[in-house]
């Protein structure tokens, strides 16, 4: 092994285990902001350190301290102290591994070596995603079990066959998909996905596969247990569910295993129905090939970007009552400058490349990688923001319709559609 | 008198309905129109920007207690007990004791009030015969890190004013 | 090396699954050590280039069949108390080992006999989806068809089963 070789292992590795960690952050505020704002009110955007607020995101740190020094309570009654302990790891620990074998740009080519840019450079891809979102039921369970609690037995009860029941038509919905695609592997489905149809229209899963598209993301809103699908939390009925007697880190970490789980599944989403990391229309080879002119362009398009941005801050960042002296807008022109300093950074590295760069060298492999990386996290975000957006929008299901729509409405279609597409791929060889 | 009832009409019938998919797309486009018209400019949000900006309280609105005084500054209070009999919540205790200044013959020697306790429900100032207490302060928020502080006391109570004039404070109660 | 560092971890945490399996007095940590166990095996299965099997192995085993056991343990929801007395456990154990000597000494045998091979990844595919499904559906299709014949029949008889007990409820 090179030392490039163990750089690359490192990299790969802790984008794929820190990134949803980091996109925690992304998802509480964005849940917490969207909700706000579909209401028609504003959300947490009081907490500040000196002033600056970020936006709300101070708020997660300030709720991430709260939680880490509380007090960590096991109850009295609870008997299996090791597996009531052992559940939020479970959870978490399928949450962040269920991330590993998705790609988050094309494989990278280095010094002639090829590096697949997955946490695990392994080609079981979607079937590695199932079995282990499935391990996630083991957390839930021992959670609600061990808290020997009617409500979390209850909420468990509920949370687990759902589950259990949602990965029968997400997995075939999954299979009507691996016919097209031809591949279990991730990184080919998503570069499958690079090409065109007739020139114009990406070939995306959702265009070629749109019956299934509905069924998995609808399956895979009830496995993340997410509205409106969140019965296990009925707060109505059941309290919390099964995290009800954890406090604490522990509760914690069913939260954020709970974010980490729907940010891997969007990953997923993305990967197989919106064309995962490839920018619509240009192709890894044809960015690298015209390195120079995307640079330009990104050049070009940034700045402008950013004044539109820069606007948009300061009509927003300011106080909506009359006061002198807005400290505000003083922290909208430190975020402004801020970003603009950004921005100038990322320009001097464009200019280089502008400059010195040949295609396909090893810059120009770099600058579409993190250009594919950028746009996987973008599409990842809108299709979280599309997760928070169903939450805000849909009511809770009645516990006996979201069986009847798990197993008398998608598992039928699933199956037809699984049908259907070998008959249509056989037909057209 | 029957009861009125309103037969809302039945949704969720017809077969585009029953897709949900359709139903569903149509809120989300509902939800997102909110979402985007406050993300694009938020000041049209229905927020009132508290503490900062104060809300707009009637004069009628019940806050913290206040006992009034005569013109001289004597306790109008005659200790009769009406208040702490009515009390719902049992928040008054009153210790009554004699009155040397010739004005009544009894008063209160302490007048506590548990604010902690207190469900701010008017009738003490409803059954006062005298008029010697009143919700009109306009101190709506009173915190304390410890409960002995929210008993409050007969001076405080004394030296406190009311918020309001009393034309107001009288056009409030006829409103209510 | 590491290959048999890691077979060699996988194999204790099996083995120590399997004991635990039997060892526990509480039917939930058995089924979680049976978990354990399969986990385990899955691993073995990935050593040995069967990345289809040890996908199956995750899936079906450890995902699905002991998560709906320790399902329907959590269903029962067992104390302490409902457990049954069991005194002679020990007795049966050792006598089950006993028994089992003659085995055991058979096996090692036939372990010994086995010429040794060098452990290494098997290239070309090997274990892949594609290659077990074209195994499969060319040299082994009868015996294919006559399980998926046999899991129908099961499928029937449960809906059937299932079906026959609600009539008697109503």
């Amino acid at each position: 092994m090179t030392t490039l070789d163990i750089v690359m292992v490192i990299v790969r590795v802790s984008i794929s285990a820190f990134v949803p960690l980091c996109f925690l952050a992304v998802c509480v505020t964005m849940e917490r902001r969207v909700a706000g704002f579909v209401q028609d009110r504003s959300g947490p955007n009081r907490a500040g350190i000196y002033g600056f607020r970020a936006g709300g995101l101070v708020q997660n740190l300030a709720d991430g301290i709260k939680l880490a020094f509380k007090e960590d309570i096991i109850s009295e009654h609870v008997e299996h102290k090791f597996l009531y302990v052992l559940a939020p790891i479970i959870s978490m620990a399928a949450a962040i591994i269920s991330f590993a074998l998705i790609p988050f740009a094309d494989t990278l080519v280095l010094d002639g070596k090829a590096y697949v840019m997955q946490g695990i450079p392994w080609d079981t891809g979607i079937l590695w995603f199932l079995a282990v979102t499935g391990f996630s039921v083991y957390g839930i369970i021992l959670a609600g079990w061990s808290s020997t609690n009617k409500y979390s037995l209850l909420g468990a009860l509920r949370s687990a066959s759902q589950v259990i029941s949602y990965e029968i038509p997400m997995g075939l919905a999954v299979i009507s998909l691996l016919i097209v695609y031809g591949s279990i592997n991730l990184s080919d489905i998503a570069r499958f996905q690079g090409q065109n149809w007739l020139g114009f229209i990406p070939m995306w899963g959702i265009f070629l596969q749109p019956l299934a598209a509905v069924i998995f993301i609808v399956a895979a809103f009830a496995e993340c247990n997410r509205t409106p699908f969140d019965l296990a939390e009925g707060e109505s009925e059941l309290v919390a569910g099964f995290h009800l007697e954890y406090s604490a880190m522990k509760f914690a970490v069913f939260f954020m295993g709970e974010y980490v789980a729907m940010f891997a599944s969007s990953a997923v989403i993305v990967t197989l129905f919106f064309g995962g990391y490839n920018i619509p229309f240009f192709s890894t080879d044809f960015l690298i090939r015209n390195i120079k002119p995307v640079a330009f362009v990104m050049l070009v398009i940034l700045p402008v970007f950013m004044f539109y941005f820069a606007k948009w801050i300061r009509r927003n960042n300011r106080s909506q009552y009359p006061r002198e002296n807005d400290p505000r807008e003083a922290e909208a022109t430190v975020y402004i400058r801020c970003f603009w300093i950004l921005i100038g950074v990322i320009e001097v590295f464009l200019l280089a490349i502008l400059a010195f760069a040949q295609p396909d060298t090893a810059a120009a492999h770099l600058l579409v990688a993190l250009m594919q990386i950028c746009t996987f996290l973008l599409k990842v975000t809108l299709m979280l923001f599309v997760y928070v957006w169903v939450r805000w929008t849909i009511p809770r299901f009645r516990y006996d319709q979201l069986q009847i729509l798990g197993w008398q409405k998608l598992l039928p279609l699933a199956l037809l559609n699984i049908f259907v597409t070998g008959a249509i791929v056989v037909a057209l060889g | 008198m029957a009861a009125k009832v309103k037969q809302l009409p039945s949704r969720g019938g017809t077969p585009a309905e029953k897709v949900y998919l359709i139903e569903i797309f149509k809120g989300m486009g509902i939800t997102l129109r909110h979402f985007l018209r406050n993300l694009w400019d938020n000041s049209n949000l229905y927020v009132r920007h508290y503490p900062e900006v104060q809300p707009n309280i009637p004069a009628h609105w019940r806050g913290r207690h206040r006992l009034l005084t005569h013109s001289d500054g004597t306790p109008k209070c005659v200790a009769c007990f009406m208040c702490q009999t009515n009390c719902p919540a049992n928040c008054i205790m009153i210790k009554a004791g004699e009155r040397t200044d010739g004005i009544t013959e009894k008063m209160p020697v302490s007048f506590t009030i548990d604010l902690a306790e207190c469900i701010y429900c008017g009738y003490c100032v409803e059954a006062c015969p005298e008029d010697a207490i009143r919700m009109d302060t306009g101190i709506y928020a009173f915190t304390s890190s410890n409960r002995e502080e929210m008993k409050i006391e007969m001076d405080e109570m004394l030296s406190l004013k009311g918020g309001y004039t009393e034309e107001e404070y009288q056009k409030g109660l006829e409103d209510e | 090396m590491y290959i048999d560092t890691l077979f060699s971890i996988f194999a204790l945490t099996a083995v120590a699954g399997s004991l635990g399996l039997v060892l526990f007095r509480h039917p939930m940590r058995s089924a979680l050590c049976l978990a354990v166990t399969m986990i385990s095996l899955a691993g073995i299965y990935a050593l040995l280039s069967a990345k289809l099997i040890f996908l199956l192995q995750l899936i079906v085993y450890a995902g699905a069949v002991t998560a709906l056991i320790v399902f329907i343990i959590m269903f029962l929801n067992l104390r302490e108390k409902d457990l049954p007395e069991e005194n002679e456990r020990f007795t049966y154990f050792i006598g089950g080992a006993v028994v089992l000597i003659p085995v055991a000494w058979f096996m090692i045998k036939v372990m010994k006999s086995i010429p040794e091979v060098k452990n290494s990844i098997v290239g070309n595919g090997f274990g892949s989806i594609k290659e077990v499904g074209q195994m499969l559906f060319t040299n082994w299709l009868v015996p294919f068809e006559i399980i998926s014949l046999l899991l129908l029949v099961t499928l029937i008889g449960a809906v059937v089963l299932a079906g026959i007990r609600r009539e008697s409820n109503d």
